[in-house]
């Protein structure tokens, strides 16, 4: 049945314009998980008192499947805190809470290769800690995580696949339900997959061609 | 009786623990088995994938990266389905059971391939003029001298995937493997104790992670040689 | 001399790491336009001294003026502090995200809160005094050790200092770099720029120091105009560190 072109076409039409669901998850995720990552990674380099609940933080959310987290605040989480999400909210909230844990390792890898004596140097030209955090040392931070972020998007673009268990209409969700209308399961899923498999690889040229745009002159930075 | 007793008393006397816990961990049994067979399956396969790509002629080699380059880019559970799902549709009839192993591996071992591959380029090339000068054949020259080498590399990236399949593990539950997830998604439906119960989930894979990861700190310090 | 004239004074300075007795006391002073050298062997904790003096160590115990406020009260604000004191590192610490001139330029615009246009005028007219104006906008990993330290130079004379802390700016670099850069130093000393150096260079130190500290084991052992303190030290140790220093010293210069 699916053979037949016109049918075809429209059914691989409707999975790839899940990509714009694809997105908000990937995108959404990413931002939350980014803000998250930035903030643990400093807290976790520059503070004492706050290490051992992020450390634990990072352990939850990187040890726990994202099957597990999805179910656990779609039904458990927000309901308790009397906020029940949409799944697409819930979503979006759970990837970027994961990713803020997987980021924070790429952050604090960064912010430590850097070294202290950037910092020392801003202290010394009269900078408050702050001050010399976000100027002197996040902006090289930033730059040598960017490999490590397109890893993670690569990541969360693939993770975000699962969030189907909760109903997204996202390109699973939408595979699926190709697959019961046409009775047919191959070529969907391979279409699926290769949707995903080219946005990886678009995603990742882009960050690189960022990397490339901001990179230093004369500047080799060891990790 | 001391605390952990008590405690376990406590929450075994409730009915819904009662019947909950015995079934979680039946369900753990099921993950454990799936993941026994399926982490030296897919380290074997890495292995394979490497070395073809790596050594093999030009169309093997294609061949190998198609196939990582494929799985790679493909997301976990939208392989796992397709196996499921269109296996049949040529023919080939795998059990729930299998057909999860036969993803995790085929998945897994093409994301460990990666950090195998770049091991074993990261040998130098003297180590291998050296095995050539004692008569070693290419074959003899891998599996004694490259691989042990390039395995200790590779170690940290292939023991980080692993923990990855452990929480992907998770994923076969979509295709009625009783294990973990599935049971804890079933009981939820009847007892809708989302928090409880997917919180002991968590647990359980936090455990597993912890362990395999201590597991792989310490393979990587007792292989470790003098560099 | 009134007290308006000490820039910087520093009374009975102690900084222990553990049980490790860094600095056992230190006390000295400088006067306006004063060069003040600190020599003595490694590990004396000359670096530590000048840590402790702009609070990027804090002391444990001492006190420390500089234009007469004690800076070692609790209630000093440290930031506006260290804006008075511009710090060369021998390790340069360049921002090496940024190019010469905004290395220059990010001082005066994040912490002295200038305009963009005008912080880049200031910086390009330091970049001018240590001759790098040309190289203005290379980064720092396209400069040379010597190119480096005299940016670094640059960037704490931009902030106008009331006085320069030098920690062994010319250590780290490799012997035909040197020369640039104490070049740089004396043009400054001639401008009669307080500054408190720490370096084993004993042909700058006699050319414009007016008094050598000589350090070690914590302490300030010997103190002297420099030629009378190097070409007739009294101390056993002293004497040999700078015996030892000049026949270096005469070998390079051969």
């Amino acid at each position: 049945m699916i053979w037949k072109y016109p049918l075809l076409l429209r059914y691989l039409l409707y999975i790839a314009e899940g990509s714009v669901w694809t997105f908000g998850l990937v995108g959404g995720g990413l931002l939350i998980g980014f803000l998250i990552g930035l903030s643990i990674a400093v807290g976790q380099v520059y503070t004492k008192t706050a290490k051992p609940f992020l450390d634990a933080y990072v352990w939850f959310f990187r040890s726990t499947p994202l099957l597990v987290l999805l179910f656990l605040f779609y039904w458990g989480v927000f309901p308790a805190l009397g906020r029940k999400l949409s799944p697409l909210a819930c979503s979006i909230v759970v990837l970027g809470l994961r990713s803020g844990a997987y980021q924070s390792q790429i952050f604090r890898g960064a912010i430590m290769s850097v070294g202290e004596s950037q910092l020392m140097a801003a202290l010394a030209l009269g900078m408050s800690e702050i001050k010399g955090v976000l100027h002197i040392v996040l902006p090289q931070a930033l730059r040598i995580s960017l490999p490590g972020w397109s890893n993670e998007y690569a990541i969360l673009l693939k993770d975000s696949a699962i969030c189907f268990a909760l109903g997204v209409i996202e390109i699973l969700t939408r595979t699926r339900f190709v697959v019961m209308a046409a009775r047919e399961a191959l070529i969907p899923y391979f279409f699926a997959g290769v949707l995903f498999l080219v946005l990886t690889h678009v995603g990742t040229k882009l960050v690189q061609i960022v990397y490339e745009r901001t990179k230093i002159p004369g500047l080799i930075w060891r990790m | 009786m001391n605390f952990w007793d008590v405690f376990l008393l406590k929450i075994l006397e409730e009915e819904f623990w009662g019947v909950f816990l015995p079934k979680i961990l039946g369900g753990w049994v099921v993950t454990v088995k799936v993941l026994l067979i399926s982490i030296p399956l897919s380290t074997i396969l890495a292995i394979t994938l490497a070395v073809a790509r790596i050594y093999g002629n030009k169309p093997v080699s294609l061949l190998a990266a198609s196939f990582v380059g494929l799985f790679r880019g493909f997301p976990c559970v939208v392989t796992l389905l397709m196996i499921f799902f269109a296996l049949p549709e040529i023919g080939v009839y795998l059990s729930p059971y299998w057909s999860a192993v036969l993803a995790f591996v085929i998945v897994s071992g093409s994301y460990q391939s990666e950090y195998v591959r770049g091991a074993i380029q990261s040998i130098e090339i003297g180590q291998s003029f050296a095995a050539q000068s004692l008569g070693m054949t290419k074959l003899q020259e891998i599996i004694h001298i490259i691989l042990p080498q390039a395995l200790r590399r590779a170690l940290p990236g292939v023991s980080n995937e692993i923990i990855y399949l452990v929480k992907y593990s998770s994923l076969a539950s979509f295709i009625g493997v009783g294990e973990i997830f599935a049971v804890s998604r079933l009981y939820n439906s009847l007892y809708f104790r989302p928090i409880d119960i997917f919180l002991a989930a968590a647990v359980i894979y936090m455990f597993m992670c912890t362990i395999a990861s201590f597991i792989f700190k310490v393979i990587e310090n007792k292989s470790r040689y003098p560099e | 001399m009134s007290n308006q004239d000490i820039t910087l004074k520093v009374e009975d300075l102690h900084k222990s790491y553990g049980s490790n007795k860094v600095l056992k006391g230190v006390s000295f002073e400088i006067r306006k336009g004063e060069i003040k050298i600190i020599c003595g062997p490694s590990g004396t904790g000359k670096s530590t001294l000048l840590r402790c003096l702009n609070l990027l160590t804090p002391p444990d115990r001492g006190h420390v003026w500089l234009e007469g406020e004690e800076i070692t009260d609790a209630g000093t604000d440290i930031h506006k502090v260290r804006q008075k004191i511009g710090f060369v590192f021998q390790e340069f610490n360049l921002f090496k995200h940024l190019t010469a001139l905004r290395n220059v330029s990010i001082g005066l615009e994040v912490v002295k809160g200038i305009k963009k246009d005008e912080a880049r005028e200031i910086a390009l007219e330091q970049l001018r005094k240590v001759g790098l104006e040309e190289h203005a906008h290379k980064y720092p990993g396209e400069l040379s050790g010597g190119q480096k330290q005299r940016v670094a130079i640059a960037r704490a004379l931009a902030m106008n200092p009331v006085i320069m802390f030098y920690d062994e700016p010319t250590s780290a670099l490799d012997p035909q770099l040197i020369g640039e850069v104490l070049d740089v130093m004396k043009k400054l000393a001639k401008e009669k720029i307080t500054s408190l150096v720490v370096t084993h260079e004993i042909g700058f130190a006699r050319s414009v120091g007016d008094e050598i500290m000589f350090m070690t084991d914590g302490r300030i052992i010997e103190r002297g105009p420099p030629d009378e303190v190097i070409l007739n030290p009294k101390h056993e140790v002293t004497r040999n560190f700078f015996r030892n220093i000049t026949r270096l010293y005469e070998r390079s210069e051969q």
